[in-house]
């Protein structure tokens, strides 16, 4: 029963810290932090269910969230939808066209499936590239009146603010829900050996189709908000490759197959890579520190932090799944 | 009687203090430091500097009595629009910028717009050529380049007042920017009677372009019109001269700009570039330096001739330091009813914008340049400017080879 997980408690807690605390004296910076780390906890978690729980490593993640960006966008520009439901619709699409190329491209095994992963990105993008109702490579651009509704950018960029904060939430419970599921333990089989899993009765094919398409939906519906937010998207910031790799990177510093893991390490090379970026003394280098900080984590711990800490200690592991 | 004289003193000092007071204003920015946008990014801010040092060595913008020293508040965007608001807002609630500059790239500066608006804060944009931009409802932006849809249709009147029979090919990047500069021209060059016998975007990595120059041999098309970046720009440039495609004019965006261009050797002869600015240019300027100041400083200080961006960057100081002394401090909206009322040619040509609520800021005074690479008298590779004809350096070289 997940009600009597521990972790559920502090997912929760986290969520309503993330929405009091730049609430609280109305911290408009602090929430403009925040929403990146949110961000990144979306994205590496829901990354975590195929590479952590599944064993399959997806290069191409961040299709998702870029092709969720732009079906929401488009409902919202062009169609005048409300953020909600274009949200919530660009999440269903996403999760369909997921399902419909999971089953074609999750036959292959191994670096197979990774170099297929890439070319699902590549692929998605020429076609956005090239698709003239999405506006080709000029993309499409939210004009102020599309805020209106939320009353006008100052309370749209609140509104979409709690509900990325809602969207982190229900990706860790996810994670969570799955963990503690017969279908997660038919992932975590596939993961230690397939072929063994498949003997013993697990349509791999299926639980993996179904897995790369789950991952999908809330990603999707992340793109929605953040390229509302964001006023513009192009094929070139939505489908970035860059930030899947990105994500692997968070995934191997929190510590992958972990539900804490993934927010650990998406909330703290964020932080990292924000710190850096905005330190007088610091930013100059900030690639350099980050990449070498990277290097030492994975060098010295792994299994990543949340490795370190169940080396450290045992016990924990009941608590922080 | 002294103590007369001491208070007599007392005041005149007070007087003397509040005449010179010093104020410091915070201008804030980012920089594309890292990513696909930093030589042009770089190239803006370096304008930006020189125009910083050269305030703050004449002691400030002097305004209301006032002397306000400029100081920069600026961070790396990563060329990546995901983190522009996050910078801009803490450019403005943190380091509480006065005003603000525009990051390098249309794309970049319509996702920080939107936290300029939201915070009522004006931004100068350069390096943001497209029209949407502007269209989108905003009160506070204001656009120092022309509008992109200006930067192929300028060759189109060259071109008609040279050969109107020639035929057209467009072979362009598959970029937001290329794309939008391409899709009004090719409508443009059709209104003017040209005919379009070819057309092809290509993928922005593209090295090879043996087919694409096939095509547009086969196509039998007197002139080229398009490219996108420098690396795909100067490939495309080499691999026309090296399969001796008989063109009569090319004219490429954004790539030939560049003093690396003249490296191409041959190649590089006869290509044109549309420009926002160049140092040949002999506006006669209202105010500020003259262009011939403002290139021997900048050459003085970077040890390299400066490119339109850097030009840009400069200009948006200049016109933000005008309005800031036609309103008599640093109030934002006195300042944004000066740049609303700014109409004045610098050494960067003339400045004014659009005050239709439809396309507030819209640049609607600048106008592009074309330049071509020609040979000097010692037959090294040199940019002429060969449009607008009344600003012309040398003749438009027509066909080509």
């Amino acid at each position: 029963m997940i009600l009597r997980r521990p972790l559920l408690w502090l997912i929760l807690l986290l969520a309503a810290l993330f929405a009091w605390l730049p609430l609280h004296g109305n911290n408009v910076s602090l929430r403009e932090d925040l929403i990146l780390v949110a961000l990144a906890i979306i994205l590496t978690s829901n990354l975590n269910l195929m590479i952590g729980y599944t064993g399959y490593v997806n290069f191409g993640h961040i299709v998702f969230y870029g092709l969720g960006g732009y079906v929401g966008v488009y409902l919202m520009t062009v169609r005048g939808w409300h953020l909600v439901p274009s949200a919530v619709t660009a999440g269903f699409a996403v999760s369909l066209m997921a399902l419909l190329f999971g089953l074609g491209i999750l036959r292959l095994r191994g670096a197979y499936f990774a170099l297929a992963t890439i070319g699902v990105l590549v692929a998605v993008q020429s076609f956005v590239s090239n698709f003239e109702p999405w506006g080709r490579s000029t993309g499409m651009y939210v004009s102020f009146e599309s805020y209106a509704p939320l009353g006008g950018p100052r309370h749209a960029l609140w509104t979409t603010y709690f509900l990325i904060v809602a969207v982190m939430a229900l990706s860790l419970i996810l994670s969570l829900g799955i963990k503690a599921s017969k279908f997660g333990l038919g992932l975590f089989a596939i993961r230690e050996d397939e072929d063994a899993a498949i003997v013993l009765g697990v349509n791999a094919t299926i639980y993996k189709a179904i897995i790369y398409s789950v991952s999908a939906f809330l990603p999707a519906v992340a793109g929605t908000l953040m390229f509302f937010k964001n006023g513009t998207i192009d094929p070139s910031i939505a489908f970035e490759f860059m930030l899947s790799l990105e994500g692997i990177v968070m995934l191997m510093l929190g510590g992958q197959g972990t539900v804490a893991g993934s927010a650990l390490g998406g909330g703290l090379y964020e932080r990292l890579r924000s710190y850096l970026l905005t330190s007088p003394r610091l930013s100059e280098f900030h690639l350099v520190i980050a990449g070498a900080l990277l290097l030492l984590v994975i060098r010295l711990a792994p299994g990543g932090l949340i490795g370190w800490l169940y080396r450290l200690v045992p016990r924990s592991r009941e608590v922080i799944e | 009687m002294k103590r007369f004289a001491f208070i007599a003193l007392l005041l005149s000092s007070c007087f003397i203090a509040t005449a010179f007071s010093q104020q410091t204003i915070t201008l804030g920015f980012t920089v594309s430091r890292t990513g696909a946008l930093n030589v042009d990014s770089v190239e803006q801010y370096r304008g930006f500097e020189l125009w910083r040092d050269q305030v703050n060595a004449a002691g400030g913008i002097k305004a209301g009595g006032k002397n306000y020293k400029v100081q920069f508040a600026s961070y790396d965007d990563e060329s990546n629009s995901k983190r522009v608001q996050q910078l801009y807002t803490r450019l403005i609630l943190e380091d509480k910028a006065d005003f603000l500059f525009s990051p390098y790239s249309s794309s970049l500066t319509a996702t920080a717009a939107v936290v300029t608006e939201q915070n009522e804060k004006i931004m100068l944009t350069t390096g943001a050529a497209e029209e949407k931009t502007y269209k989108l409802g905003n009160q506070c932006l204001y656009q120092m380049f022309a509008p992109a849809t200006q930067y192929l249709t300028v060759a189109i009147d060259a071109l008609k007042a040279k050969d109107p029979k020639a035929t057209v090919a467009f072979v362009y990047e598959d970029a937001s920017f290329s794309v939008a500069v391409v899709t009004p021209a090719k409508a443009y060059a059709q209104q003017q009677g040209f005919n379009v016998v070819f057309s092809e975007a290509y993928a922005p990595n593209t090295t090879d372009f043996g087919a694409i120059i096939d095509k547009v041999i086969g196509s039998k098309a007197t002139v080229l019109l398009g490219g996108g970046h420098y690396a795909d720009g100067s490939t495309l440039a080499r691999q026309l001269y090296g399969h001796k495609v008989p063109l009569k004019m090319i004219t490429l965006l954004v790539a030939p700009d560049s003093p690396q261009w003249a490296e191409l050797g041959d190649a590089a002869v006869g290509v044109i570039v549309p420009s926002q600015w160049e140092p040949q240019s002999t506006f006669k300027a209202q105010y500020g330096p003259s262009g011939a100041d403002f290139g021997k400083a900048y050459t003085a200080k970077y040890n390299t001739p400066p490119s339109y961006e850097s030009a840009g960057g400069y200009a948006s100081g200049l016109i933000l330091q005008r309005a800031i002394e036609q309103a008599g401090g640093i109030d934002t909206a006195k300042v944004a009813a000066a740049l609303n009322a700014t109409d004045v040619t610098t050494f960067y040509g003339r400045t004014k914008f659009s005050t239709q609520p439809s396309e507030h800021g819209l640049q609607v005074g600048h106008a592009i340049f074309l330049a071509q690479w020609q040979k000097d008298k010692s037959g090294k590779p040199v940019k002429q400017v060969i449009w607008p004809l009344a600003g012309k350096s040398a003749d438009l070289v027509y066909p080509i080879h």
